[in-house]
């Protein structure tokens, strides 16, 4: 697919990037992607990944849930970490995982080993940048997919047809949190866990999907925007972002595929 | 597992409503993550209990939540603002609002208990943490029925 936006006035059309399913990339894009997040894996300052990771939870705390922030303030992120894995490997994109047709996690993050190496996707080391470690903060990330038989497992079908189904912004933030919070505690380990869950990075899979959810939402109901009295707060990201700012995945340069067909009408 | 029942609820005329929601209010997020199911006028419902329309079962929430607190002393004390001209982002311990549409299920009940009918929520809980402790995980200011015509 190949989609041109429409940036700044006087600028030249940039050519958006497109963010695929997972089990969609090829091997050479796969193989770029896990070389993206070990390059900031291995970065300890703004650039690295620990660093992103700590804007959710420890040490700074700054994400938004069960709230009408929790879209625009997780596109943000996605849109910030982003730019830094491209800064890493020029033209990678962050996968999504679609919790809603899929019964497991895919094998791409939970394979131990990729290509004769550890699978960075698999497991990270927890590194909280500028803190001291604390007794009982985790060390490394885990994760126990299904080990409590009360919480319903994927594939998310029903939970994602409804949240499709809301015909204003705060319903379907609400429905998709919802199923974004089922998703987390199904996953287990630290992906159950606000503070600790961003280090894995799943967890970006997980939001793209989220992400993804609300942009295919929003492109069946235009113009059905968070209320108008947050449209100008700033989301808490560094640097700051409005939420009006977060409405266009086009003006943040990006799509998710997908499939397009027109046909030119009669006039 | 933790186990809520409501005190009984007059429910709404069945003519009177097309969607009916539970809007638990005020929701504690401040420990380990917990899953709630929901089952309307089974009191006795448990975490055995099978999930079914036969047990009047309503639904579930899920909700992410912290974890224990893990900065100095008072990190986890959310603050009143410091003045007219504080406009730092809420804190992220604000208890929120968590709902989930019962309008099957309720329409189910409504025609068992006739008009003047009578309904109890039934909430089972069970967290996750270290110790699966969850006696107290889920704590709430309110639990309103909502129904729109």
């Amino acid at each position: 697919m190949s989609i041109t936006a429409r940036p700044a006035p006087n600028a030249a059309p940039a050519r958006l990037k497109v963010r695929k399913n997972i089990d969609s990339l090829t091997a050479q894009e796969l193989a770029d992607f896990r070389r993206a997040v070990k390059q900031a894996l291995a970065l300890t300052d703004k650039r690295g990944f620990d660093y992103f990771a700590g804007w959710h939870g420890v040490p700074l705390g700054w994400c938004q849930h069960h709230d009408p922030l929790f879209l625009p303030w997780h596109r943000a992120y996605l849109y910030w970490l982003e730019l830094a894995l491209q800064s890493q490997v020029p033209g990678v994109t962050l996968p999504w995982w679609d919790w809603s047709k899929a019964s497991a996690i895919p094998s791409a993050y939970s394979s131990p080993q990729a290509n004769g190496a550890e699978n960075v996707l698999a497991k990270a080391r927890i590194n909280v940048l500028n803190t001291a470690h604390k007794p009982g903060w985790p060390t490394e990330t885990s994760r126990a997919p299904g080990h409590a038989p009360q919480v319903p497992g994927p594939p998310y079908q029903q939970e994602w047809a409804n949240a499709m189904k809301a015909t204003n912004y705060t319903d379907f933030s609400q429905r998709i949190w919802s199923v974004h919070d089922t998703v987390h505690v199904w996953m287990g380990g630290t992906m159950a866990q606000v503070d600790w869950a961003a280090y894995d990075p799943i967890f970006f899979a997980h939001h793209a999907n989220v992400d993804r959810a609300w942009r295919i939402w929003q492109t069946a109901h235009p113009g059905a925007n968070p209320p108008a009295g947050i449209l100008d707060e700033s989301l808490q990201t560094d640097p700051a972002m409005k939420v009006r700012a977060t409405l266009d995945v086009h003006q943040l340069g990006y799509e998710y595929a997908g499939t397009q067909s027109t046909v030119a009408g009669s006039a | 597992m933790q186990r809520w029942t409501s005190q009984a609820m007059a429910l709404p005329p069945r003519t009177s409503w097309q969607r009916a929601d539970l809007e638990f209010e005020g929701v504690e997020h401040d420990g380990a993550s917990f899953v709630m199911h929901i089952f309307l006028n089974n009191p006795d419902a448990d975490a055995a209990t099978p999930r079914t329309a036969e047990q009047r079962y309503a639904g579930y929430l899920t909700v992410f939540a912290h974890g224990d607190c893990w900065g100095d002393v008072g990190h986890c004390d959310i603050p009143e603002p410091v003045s007219a001209f504080d406009r730092r982002p809420p804190h992220p311990l604000v208890p929120f609002d968590a709902t989930l549409e019962i309008t099957e299920p309720l329409q189910a009940l409504s025609e068992t208990t006739g008009p003047e009918g009578t309904g109890e929520i039934t909430v089972t809980v069970l967290a996750f943490n270290e110790a699966d402790e969850t006696d107290g995980v889920l704590r709430f200011k309110e639990l309103t029925l909502l129904t729109y015509a």
